[in-house]
């Protein structure tokens, strides 16, 4: 074969590449605007408008950093984050860990229910209606379709998510202040503005996402020579994630906050832009959450599912039958249930279990990001790939001031109720 | 106390050795068998021979010989009539029960895949302490956490029981030695008895450093054959961590066409580094074959096939597949060639072996064979395999010299694929 002939072949093949290594971030980006990603933004610029915008950026970068190093310990070991921490940190650790995954990947599953609840009442479908063809939906997509198919869907999805540039523009913001909000960040000394930017950045870095973008990347074979693919993917999805974050509160924060309307869920919000913004702005946001719901619905059990038995050494993955991997069926589909019957108990707290599965997050989080931290330092594991020292500064903080935002979650419970 | 005692692993880490005036030594942190699982059914390598105490902040590794473990009224203990030090060899030639098997993955040899240890179980003889089992099942996770005899208690009012699930030591085979230095072809013999895409299946999940050092440790027969089953992106981490001469071994030893699909994927340089290291004679094949585009049949030919002369008696060419031994697809199809390589005819081992040992080939073979062009898109394979129903078609170039042939085993993938998305539209 001539040396051009290969030339050419390969270029096809790398610009192919670049779009088959694209997906783990942008994703994993897109789950994270979940409905109850979508109702903390909006009680956020509900209550404080523009003032909290600001909190998009330590958030991205973060998010960025946490998610370069699930992608390095994946390329690097071939071995999930849950298998690492098995291997690494012994069984009371695990279980710890992976109970608190488990039961906030139900109560997060739970939010996504109400998210579709939510925006399937204001088109006049009733709830005892859609969660339980929605529940049933996402049950096929996932165990009688192909993963393959699955994800192709996923990604159209996340355009969708676009539909809150064309609510945040109908509602015709204010630029020149939110430009002046982001420069000069403010914040009031006060604990319910201190719940609410924990809440926001809890929202945003969630901590069953670090196993997702982990065995995500291993899903795909990356490479470390194509590490800067992924650094890409990982940068695109990030943004991704934070522009839809800022268009949603943008679209509260320009029409609910001057009127003083106080909302406590995303449903109200998409209810209150009605005669605020318009009929269309008010039906496209609700679009907005519905496909956010579903598109989180379908991930979060199936993950949280596999994590588990990933950690506890049972077999799992949609390619094996159910009588494989029994536990792996079982866990997944009992999540779903659970979450959907949640939903339709009449008059069920959903404030309150959102709430708490985001204490929950907010607890796990640290623990997560602390094993990390140790596993991506630890040259028996990672080799020369250890983090280097700017990582290791920006890891060794986050984990700081999570700590101390998890704390005080945990040290302000009903402040945080009335959040 | 009786001569037998049976006890968990987790149940003796962590806590303390005595001495035989029932003064605390140290804190056990680790037990050493004299070897890795090798499934060699050899008692002694199921031995405890070594102890890993923890004495004043400092680990150091004790010879268990002088060491015993009793029950007492539910109670383990640990006693020690002396502390013999063991030298780095013995400890570096031996495997840690806590380091290297328990929360790690082994393979379990009957179900041919891999399981996740919560707890090895060890028994006390005469003849000293040896491994028995080791626990993968949900008592086990519970034992670890400390909830297994409440929970136990609890589920028995309502007439559960929790499932225990054991494998026994000679039926597993460890696969994580991160931080070991043993001989590992001799550690891994085991899994040379699994069928290559059940070992296949295996490395995929081990994570990368152990795939490859167990990779490493296969004969290059088998692991030619395990080549073939891996993944694409799994091929690609072997094929670019091994060093250049072992990975052009293991290529030589595999069908022309299978490493033309894997050298297609690696990087220009790597995959010219790997053809020169190659024989000749392989890497020839493999260069004709990478000049054929993904889409075309000839991509996906093999040239491993079997061509007579047509003059040849049946007598003669059985003799020759003695003498040669041919893989099994080879002989799925043989091909009759005159001068020039043109084919004229096909026969397969049926009509060799129903027919008189002095009939001439070209008496019994089938003139007029069906075929495929090598530049042929590779969509055309399908129909002639199910018109003809055929196991291989020989594949010519457009002066109708024989080429290759491609076999069905490598296109049933594309096949089933091809049916299930034609069936989702």
């Amino acid at each position: 074969m001539t040396l051009h002939d290969l030339n050419r072949r390969h270029i096809f093949r790398r610009l192919g590449l670049f779009l088959v290594i694209l997906g783990p971030g942008i994703i994993t980006g897109s789950v994270d605007n979940d409905a109850g990603g979508i109702t903390t933004y909006s009680v956020a610029a509900a209550e404080y408008g523009y003032g909290l915008i600001w909190t998009l950026i330590p958030s991205f970068i973060v998010l960025v950093v946490v998610q370069e190093m699930n992608a390095r310990m994946g390329i690097v070991t071939g071995k999930g984050l849950a298998d690492l921490i098995r291997e690494n940190a012994g069984m009371k650790i695990t279980f710890f860990i992976f109970l608190g995954l488990l039961l906030s990947g139900i109560g997060n599953t739970t939010t996504e229910f109400a998210g579709v609840a939510g925006s399937m009442d204001l088109f006049g479908v009733p709830k005892y209606f859609s969660v339980p063809v929605v529940a049933v939906l996402v049950w096929l997509l996932v165990v009688k379709g192909t993963y393959r198919i699955a994800e192709r869907i996923f990604l159209v999805f996340s355009i969708s998510l676009l539909t809150y540039v064309v609510s945040a523009i109908m509602g015709k913001p204010d630029w020149s202040s939110i430009g002046s909000a982001v420069v000069r960040p403010r914040m009031d000394m006060n604990v319910k503005s201190l719940a609410m930017v924990i809440a926001l950045v809890g929202t945003t870095i969630a901590p069953w996402m670090q196993f997702y973008m982990q065995s995500s990347v291993i899903e795909k074979g990356l490479k470390m020579n194509q590490y800067k693919y992924t650094m890409a993917d990982i940068i695109v999805g990030c943004i991704v994630t934070v522009i839809v974050a800022f268009f949603i509160m943008v679209a509260c924060a320009s029409t609910l906050f001057p009127n003083g309307i106080e909302i406590k869920e995303a449903r109200d919000a998409a209810l209150a832009l009605k005669p605020l913004a318009g009929n269309l702005a008010s039906h496209v946001f609700a679009f907005g959450l519905f496909i956010a719901s579903i598109f989180s619905a379908t991930i979060l059990p199936l993950a949280t599912a596999y994590f588990v038995c990933e950690a506890f050494g049972f077999e799992a993955g949609l390619d094996k039958k159910w009588d494989e991997a029994k536990e792996f069926y079982v866990l997944y589909t009992g999540i779903l249930i659970i979450s959907a019957l949640i939903i339709l108990i009449p008059g069920a707290p959903l404030i309150q279990i959102s709430i708490w599965s985001q204490v929950i997050n907010g607890v796990l989080l640290p623990v997560v990001l602390v094993s990390m931290m140790v596993l991506i330092n630890n040259k028996k594991i990672m080799g020369t790939y250890v983090n280097n020292q700017f990582t290791n500064i920006v890891g060794w903080s986050a984990v700081v001031i999570l700590v101390c935002l998890s704390a005080a979650l945990l040290i302000l419970p009903a402040i945080t109720g009335k959040a | 106390m009786t001569s037998l005692t049976t006890f968990y692993l987790s149940g003796i880490i962590g806590k303390e050795a005595f001495d035989s005036d029932g003064e605390a030594v140290g804190i056990i942190k680790d037990l050493l068998i004299s070897a890795v699982p090798s499934g060699q059914n050899d008692p002694n390598s199921q031995l405890v021979t070594g102890i890993k105490l923890k004495i004043k902040k400092e680990s150091r590794y004790y010879s268990f010989r002088t060491f015993r473990v009793v029950k007492a009224r539910e109670f383990l203990n640990v006693t020690c009539t002396d502390l013999i030090e063991l030298n780095r060899e013995e400890v570096e030639n031996g495997l840690l029960l806590v380091e290297n098997i328990l929360d790690k993955q082994i393979v379990d040899m009957n179900g041919r895949k891999l399981v996740r240890v919560n707890d090895v179980r060890l028994a006390t003889l005469p003849a000293g302490t040896f491994t028995v089992a080791v626990d993968v099942g949900i008592d086990g996770i519970l034992r670890r956490i400390g909830i297994s005899t409440p929970m136990k208690k609890i589920l028995s009012l309502f007439k559960v029981s929790i499932p225990t699930k054991y494998i026994l030591w000679d039926d597993v085979q460890a696969v994580d030695f991160s931080n070991l230095n043993i001989k590992l072809s001799k550690s891994v013999a085991k899994l040379h008895t699994l069928h290559p895409s059940d070992l296949a299946d295996i490395l995929e999940d081990i994570g990368k450093k152990s795939s490859t050092s167990v990779f490493s440790a296969l004969d290059e027969e088998k692991a030619a054959d395990v080549l073939e089953e891996l993944e694409t992106h799994a091929q690609i981490h072997i094929v670019e961590s091994l060093p250049v001469n072992k990975v052009a071994d293991v290529l030589e030893k595999m069908p022309a066409d299978e490493v033309a699909d894997i050298l297609d994927e690696l990087e220009d340089d790597r995959a010219e580094l790997l053809l020169k290291e190659m024989e000749a004679e392989s890497s020839k094949e493999v260069r004709e074959l990478l000049e054929y585009d993904d889409d075309l049949v000839g991509s996906i030919m093999t040239t491993d096939y079997l061509s007579f002369s047509g003059t040849k008696t049946v007598e003669e060419v059985l003799q020759e597949l003695r003498l040669k031994k041919p893989e099994a697809p080879e002989l799925y199809n043989m091909f009759v060639t005159e001068k020039n390589d043109k084919l004229v005819g096909t026969f397969n081992l049926r009509d060799l072996v129903v027919s008189e040992p002095d009939r001439k080939i070209k008496q019994i073979m089938k003139s007029e064979p069906v075929s495929l062009y090598d530049d042929q898109k590779t969509g055309a394979i399908a129909e002639i395999v199910s018109k003809y129903n055929l196991l291989a078609v020989p594949v010519i170039d457009r002066q109708e010299q024989l080429q290759g042939m491609v076999v069905v085993d490598d296109v049933v993938e594309d096949l089933i694929s091809e049916r299930k998305t034609r069936k989702r539209k």
